[in-house]
């Protein structure tokens, strides 16, 4: 078992509990032990246009947390994963600043080192724990199915900073699906925006993006979509209906995390999976899989 | 004793704005061995040259100390000033307070006391400086030029036309380069080909010009005045003179009509036995080794077909690649340019839909020798396009691929617009996504001004995305005139893509020793006043291996070229300079360790002697050897171990 320090970050927790239930019901079948430590706060992504500093200090803590036990840390949340491996940047280049804000963290006994790498589910199913073994594990392959994905917007850029996947044309998450026996066909809307981040401020306009992407995914008949982001499945999933409304359409796309496909496909417990936390019918999938499987 | 004068330059108040210059003038008149010390506003300017002169009569100076810009800028100028006043020229020392002093500090006081420190130490190593006399070399009056494209063209041509002989070295089987696969020219709207092809008779005609088609520069050796230079002739398997360009073998072969064609951008297919383009000069047959079956397996079917469909009986299996040596005094070199390959673009497409193409697709797509005969249809399906929309800056000034401009884009998009505009229906949609029109040229802004009123639109933003979908294209762009985001649907995307040296660029330059700049092209030995000179002696750069360029600028540059080759070649001897290595035949042991370390070849053991010795023509007055000696045999002339260590004990 290789262990792995995870970090919640905040909307997995509160909300997003099927993202959370579903990879720690599967990533353990790869041979990954997921460490729970105590202590860790805001990633501070949220905070990044007002105060900086404040950003810095918080990732740098929630990294020394991990280097402490001398984990790598398991970063499922892509915002939360852009905030770390920002901050992270920031500090292994500029010894000065790492001396200024470890200075901050010396009151709470914490060190930031640099010494934790910084993986998100993508990039440690794919380029750590290998597509073979995820093959292996593979019980119920999801064949028939073809899935539109999703990576939203922190986990492909800025690609000067080196993120998981590519930022023009990412495919980890086609291959990660193409192993567990479904099809992930690319599609012209691939890269468009969720809309999450218009939300607060420009609702309809937010909407109207997710309503978009999801009708043109549904018009070319995918039989789902998959992603890896809190905050976009949020968008796509529980507000389904309500960008449907908005631009027009009777929208019905079920939309699956990545970890409740691999779930799925390993033969795990639909409800192991968080799949009844859902808010997308699901149905469409689910009922195919149970003919293939009777 | 030696009598030196010391000239301080102000250089207007580049100098005289931080250093004192007066009080540094005072200094030096009282140093060791100094009988005169002035100053003065320029002393590269006529009267500045006449003070210098004056005071070498009026006070019998026999050594010159010059404080002024770096030896770069005016080391020839006061050189010639002193020969002219009657001493010796390398009895200038040239100490540089402008850039190393007055450029470089804040302070005024610190500034004009390194200023004299300078000149203090350029004075002790004046009182050891010793005359020198150039040695003289003979001049190989013939010019090789590397690239038979309208560059390579025009400079053999020129230098011919001086009369000496130009060995032409092309590595395709036909001259004629990137314009031969040229439809039309911008802005004239010429026929590329008919302006070409005179061009490409005339270098083939011209008593002076020989012509090496398929073939490579493998090694180059010496210097300016006498390089040796190896080519190697590639085998074409066709006997040339034999062969009589009918192109029976090409319709012939066995695999007609499965090879990919590179002229045509690979749209179209040839056979293996081929001839580039109708009007290929020399018009005879090529065997692609890369696809005859003969060359790749030894046996073709029941017999190869174009043995059999030749009459002249040239094709020959058994045919080796051939390696010539040539001497040459002086080399041009046009080896032109690369497109960037789209498919690095995956933004823009190119990969995921046939329908994206680049211009020089699109060129062979109008040109009516290219795949489709000149009808310009879409790859996918060969129907005429409804919509055409061009990308211009596609990877271009882009700091993720290409930071540079290619200055061909714009025009030669604008030219396709107006190209289009003939060949398809009047009701076909055109749009343009540019960065901005970059209409530089004689004629260009005028071109672009009559391309706007023939119907096309025009959206001033780079896109951000060209969406392949199972139903059609479409390209997000961001209009930065109207402040709006458009979603323009279209059939065919035109890809502008960014100009790139070749890819054997890197190799190429390490053969002839060229530097070449950031971005991978060639580097010229000055932006501005030397833009055809190398900084290697007698290597010249002409067309798109220095730099993207239009085909006006490329000819001009090409002739001017061809005109400083020819400037060396119309010497009979070259002057060398006399400030390179020493060796002395009384403490050199012959080790060999200079001709190891040398990168000039310029170092050889004397046979008859056993010792070291130095070819004058070839030491570039690098000071490898010297540091490498092991027994202090070698010295750099007025660099001597003396003359710095005094230099120093002075400074410090």
């Amino acid at each position: 078992m290789t262990r792995y320090a995870l970090y919640p970050g905040c909307l997995m927790p509160t909300e997003q509990y099927g993202y959370e239930v579903s990879l720690k019901s599967t990533l353990p079948l790869l041979g990954v032990e997921l460490v729970e430590l105590q202590g860790f706060s805001c990633c501070g992504e949220p905070l990044k246009s007002i105060n900086q500093m404040l950003t810095l200090t918080l990732s740098a803590r929630n990294l020394a947390i991990c280097e402490k036990e001398e984990l790598d840390i398991l970063v499922p949340c892509p915002m939360c994963h852009l905030a770390l491996s920002e901050s992270k940047s920031i500090l292994d280049g500029d010894a000065k600043m790492k001396e200024r804000i470890n200075s901050k963290l010396s009151g709470e006994g914490l060190e930031y080192r640099g010494i934790s790498r910084i993986f998100h589910i993508i990039d440690l199913i794919h380029d750590v724990i290998g597509l073979d073994a995820v093959r292996e594990k593979v019980e119920k392959p999801l064949s028939g199915l073809n899935f539109a994905t999703h990576y939203g917007c922190h986990l492909i850029r800025p690609s000067s900073l080196g993120r998981p996947v590519d930022p023009e044309n990412p495919q980890k998450m086609e291959n990660i699906l193409e192993a567990l026996g479904a099809k992930a066909d690319d599609y012209a809307e691939k890269l468009d925006c969720c809309g999450a981040p218009l939300l607060p401020v420009h609702p309809e306009t937010s909407l109207t993006k997710a309503g978009q992407k999801l009708r043109s995914i549904q018009e070319q008949e995918f039989s789902g979509m998959a992603l890896s982001c809190p905050w976009c499945h949020k968008m796509y999933d529980s507000r389904q209906k309500k960008a449907g409304e908005t631009v027009g359409a009777r929208l019905s796309v079920p939309v699956f995390y990545l970890t409740q496909l691999m779930g799925l496909a390993f033969g795990v417990d639909g409800e192991k999976l968080g799949l009844d936390l859902n808010l997308s019918p699901l149905e469409k999938v689910l009922d195919r899989e149970k003919e293939v499987t009777s | 004793m030696r009598r030196i004068g010391v000239f301080v330059c102000h250089c207007g108040i580049n100098i005289a704005s931080k250093v004192d210059v007066e009080d540094v003038t005072d200094f030096s008149s009282r140093l060791e061995g100094v009988v005169v010390s002035k100053d003065y506003k320029y002393m590269c300017s006529d009267p500045g040259a006449k003070l210098i002169k004056d005071s070498i009569s009026e006070y019998g100076l026999d050594g010159v100390v010059i404080a002024s810009c770096s030896p770069r800028m005016h080391e020839h100028t006061f050189r010639g000033v002193a020969e002219d006043g009657g001493i010796n020229p390398y009895n200038v020392e040239i100490t540089n307070i402008r850039e190393q002093c007055s450029w470089a500090h804040e302070d005024r006081g610190e500034a004009t006391k390194k200023a004299k420190s300078l000149v203090r130490a350029a004075v002790a190593k004046a009182l050891l400086l010793e005359p020198l006399e150039k040695s003289r070399t003979p001049v190989t009056p013939e010019a090789l030029v590397i690239g038979g494209g309208i560059a390579g063209m025009q400079a053999a041509l020129d230098i011919a036309d001086d009369g000496f002989k130009v060995h032409l070295v092309e590595k395709e089987p036909t001259i004629g380069g990137r314009m031969a696969q040229l439809d039309k020219t911008f802005p004239t709207l010429d026929c590329s080909s008919c302006i070409l092809t005179p061009k490409m008779m005339e270098t083939k005609n011209h008593p002076n010009i020989d012509l090496m088609t398929y073939s490579r520069v493998i090694s180059v050796e010496g210097s300016v005045g006498n390089y040796r230079v190896k080519v190697l002739k590639k085998a074409r398997y066709v006997d040339v003179d034999k062969c009589t360009g009918c192109g029976d073998c090409t319709t012939a072969c066995r695999i007609a009509g499965h090879v990919p064609d590179p002229f045509n951008m690979n749209m179209g297919k040839r056979a293996a036995a081929y001839i580039p383009f109708p009007q290929a000069i020399p018009l005879k047959a090529t065997l692609d080794p890369d696809h005859c079956l003969m060359l790749r397996f030894g046996k073709c079917g029941d017999g190869p077909l174009c043995v059999k469909a030749c009459e002249a009986g040239a094709i020959d299996f058994d045919q080796k690649d051939q390696e010539i040596e040539i001497n040459v005094g002086t080399i041009v070199v046009a080896t032109g340019y690369d497109v960037l390959d789209a498919g690095k673009l995956f933004e823009y497409g190119y990969t995921r839909s046939p329908d994206v193409i680049t211009t020089l697709e699109l060129e062979r797509l109008i040109s009516s020798s290219g795949p489709t005969k000149g009808e310009v249809v879409l790859p996918s399906s060969n129907e005429k396009p409804r919509s055409v929309t061009f990308i211009l800056c596609a990877g271009s000034r882009d700091e993720t691929q290409c930071t540079w401009c290619c200055r061909i884009g714009c025009m030669s998009a604008l030219k396709h617009v107006y190209l289009l505009r003939e060949k398809l229906p009047c009701e076909t949609e055109i749009n343009i996504c540019y960065t901005d029109i970059r209409s530089f040229g004689k004629g260009y802004e005028e071109f672009y001004r009559k391309i706007r009123g023939v119907g096309v639109s025009f959206f001033r933003g780079r896109p951000s995305e060209v969406r392949v979908s199972r139903k059609n294209i479409t390209i997000d762009v961001f209009d930065t005139t109207t402040n709006k985001l458009f979603e323009i649907g279209t059939e065919m995307v035109v890809l502008v893509p960014a100009l790139v040296p070749r890819a054997d660029s890197e190799e190429f330059s390490r053969i002839l020793g060229l530097s070449r700049s950031g971005d991978g092209f060639l580097l010229e030995a000055h932006p501005k006043l030397r833009p055809m000179d190398t900084f290697v002696n007698g290597i010249f750069v002409a067309g798109c291996c220095q730099g993207p360029k239009d085909i006006s600028d490329t000819v001009s540059q090409a002739s001017g070229a061809a005109s400083r080759a020819a400037g060396i070649l119309t010497k009979d001897e070259l002057e060398n300079d006399p400030l390179i290595a020493w060796v002395d035949p009384e403490v050199c042991v012959g080790c060999g360790v200079c001709v190891e370390v040398c990168a000039y070849s310029a170092r050889k053991i004397n046979e008859v002697t056993g010792i070291a010795e130095v070819d004058d023509a070839l030491c570039a007055g690098c000071g490898a050897c010297i540091a490498a000696c092991p027994s202090n045999a070698c010295t750099h002339r007025n660099y001597t171990k003396q003359q710095l260590v005094r230099m120093i004990d002075e400074v410090v």
